[in-house]
């Protein structure tokens, strides 16, 4: 190969000169284009130094080693993508594309991914979070709120489909059948994710009229459940005066937002448990203590009477008789009050029983029609819907709607003194002479009983 | 929709077994015992009104383009009404 410009020996050649000469601005395009396209993809890890943050929200800062460094910046976009928050001295590994900015004569990555270097990013990430929430004192235990023993309208904040809110609602409505539950759909993982959920928290406070917040998702790999591990998710839990509940992955995976919410629960469906303790337990514990009420009180007056009755007898108080014989009325008349009250309250639950006996019997009734027709039948299952309506309106409507299901019975007609008559042979229930033919058999439906009839003769109107 | 005067659930069961327990300890006077208990079984059948008050309806929030929770003319927010899941299909 022939040497070029390291020839020595011979004797100096002079340059030649330079006629076409560029301009600063040819130099630096084509100095643009070769970098540009050399390092349109590049990989460079380095110390963090000079880092600022701009009010625009871009990032800039210096990667440097012990020789050198280089200008980095990430643009508002991708600064908001980041994972932890980079500080100056740290290590890291960025990803990017090089850059020439031609009046300044300068050049930089405009880095697209940025990561920790050392222990993986987002576990950094996790860490570097946690600590600092931590130091404001979102994690202290006395923030949390204790649940409502008997939450009456809760919000679920999840992916509207799938097994978790599933599993969800069926433990909800199993332990508590009138509790009120309004699921708030989100997107729980991926791009947005976190956004939305924080969104849908605070959305919920504005709603007002709510007992409980659950947040819930299923398990997944921590990449998964990184929307439960962004500050604006947690900053939202924190600010929720709503009291939360966070149900996030397995019972071992642990989120930023199980340490800021209220109440953590392991899967998604002991959240729904531990939201709700099974009605029947707290009516026991109702009537336990109206049990207790009434004992207290019987006990009271047993022993008061007694006393009186003792204190009367006494010949000691003869000279007080008087008096005393007011306050024995006046006692007597307490006793009997008291009496009187938990006699009252003995009727009382005993209306109230009835009264229930007496809705599930007209719910029998309308299901022996509902048997017969099904026309009947699809008007039962609109009642249903309507039985779930607000208890106020309950009866009124469903008097209304007896009233019309007895207008539809074809028994309730026939009483009027019509009948049903079909053809026996074809089994056709007759509404048009055309239906039938001389000397066919038919059955007749009264209001009571059966005849048979044969046709004689047909008029068509 | 409900007065807010009212006490919850928790509020009125603590205050019926607190007061239950005064009234078991049998030292207050005649007259206070008995106004206690009428106190208490307004107390229990406020708990027991509760339980049995809301419906269980399970409702989906709707969101609007951009989103957003949708709201009816009253600001309410829009929802669909969901079937609760039965529990014999786990």
């Amino acid at each position: 190969m022939q040497q070029k410009g390291l020839d020595f020996g011979g004797s100096a050649e002079p340059r030649p000169p330079r006629r076409q000469a560029l301009t600063v601005s040819e130099l630096t395009r084509r100095l643009q284009g070769l970098l540009e396209t050399e390092f349109a993809d590049v990989w460079v890890e380095g110390e963090v130094s000079n880092l600022k943050r701009a009010a625009s929200g871009h990032m800039y800062f210096s990667l440097k080693d012990a020789g050198a460094q280089i200008r980095a910046v990430v643009w508002k976009t991708d600064a908001r993508r980041l994972l932890f928050k980079p500080r100056d001295g740290m290590q890291v590994l960025a990803r990017g594309s090089l850059r020439v900015y031609p009046p300044h004569g300068e050049y930089q990555v405009s880095v697209q991914v940025l990561e920790p270097l050392g222990k993986g990013s987002l576990a950094q990430a996790f860490e570097e979070l946690k600590e600092r929430l931590e130091k404001e004192g979102l994690f202290a235990p006395g923030r949390r709120r204790p649940l409502p023993l008997l939450p009456r309208r809760i919000a679920v904040v999840t992916s509207p489909t799938g097994a978790v809110i599933r599993d969800i609602l069926r433990v909800l409505h199993r332990r508590h059948p009138t509790l009120e539950v309004l699921v708030y759909p989100v997107r729980v993982q991926g791009e947005g994710a976190a956004g939305e959920i924080a969104r849908a928290i605070s959305a919920l406070n504005h709603l007002g009229g709510l007992d409980v917040v659950i947040l819930a998702r299923g398990g997944g790999t921590l990449e998964d459940l990184w929307a439960f591990n962004e500050e604006s998710v947690a900053r939202a839990i924190a600010a929720s005066r709503i009291p939360t509940l966070s149900a996030v992955g397995h019972e071992t995976d642990v989120t930023i937002a199980d340490f800021v919410a209220d109440v953590r629960a392991p899967t998604p469906s002991a959240a729904a448990e531990l939201v709700v303790q099974p009605r029947e337990e707290l009516q026991a514990r109702v009537n336990a203590a109206g049990n207790r009420l009434g004992s207290a009180l019987r006990l009271r007056l047993t022993r008061t009477r007694a006393r009186v009755e003792a204190a009367a007898a006494h010949r000691v108080f003869a000279a007080e008789q008087g008096r005393l014989h007011v306050r024995a009325q006046r006692v007597d008349e307490l006793v009997r009050r008291g009496e009187r009250a938990l006699v009252r309250r003995l009727e009382t639950s005993r209306e109230r029983a009835g009264r229930k006996r007496e809705r599930l019997e007209v719910l029998r009734w309308d299901r022996q029609l509902a048997a017969r027709r099904e026309r009947v039948a699809r008007r039962v299952e609109r009642l249903h819907g309507l039985l779930r309506g607000r208890v106020d309106q309950r009866r009124a409507r469903l008097a209304g709607m007896a009233g019309r299901l007895e207008g539809l019975s074809p028994l309730a007609v026939l009483g009027r003194g019509y009948a049903l008559v079909w053809d026996e042979a074809t089994g056709v229930l007759l509404r048009d002479a055309g239906e039938t033919e001389l000397g066919h058999k038919l059955r007749v439906r009264l209001h009571k009983g059966t005849v048979r009839a044969t046709v004689e003769s047909k008029e068509r109107e | 929709m409900k007065k807010t005067d009212e006490p919850t659930f928790e509020q009125a069961l603590e205050a019926l077994e607190t007061l239950v327990e005064r009234l078991e300890k049998g030292e207050l006077a005649l007259e206070e015992s008995l106004k206690l208990y009428e106190e208490g079984i307004r107390l229990s059948r406020l708990c027991h009104g509760k339980l049995e008050e809301a419906e269980g309806k399970i409702e989906m929030l709707l969101k609007d383009a951009r989103g957003e929770p949708a709201l009816d003319p009253k600001g309410n927010p829009r929802t669909k009404t969901l079937t609760p899941p039965d529990d014999h299909d786990a």
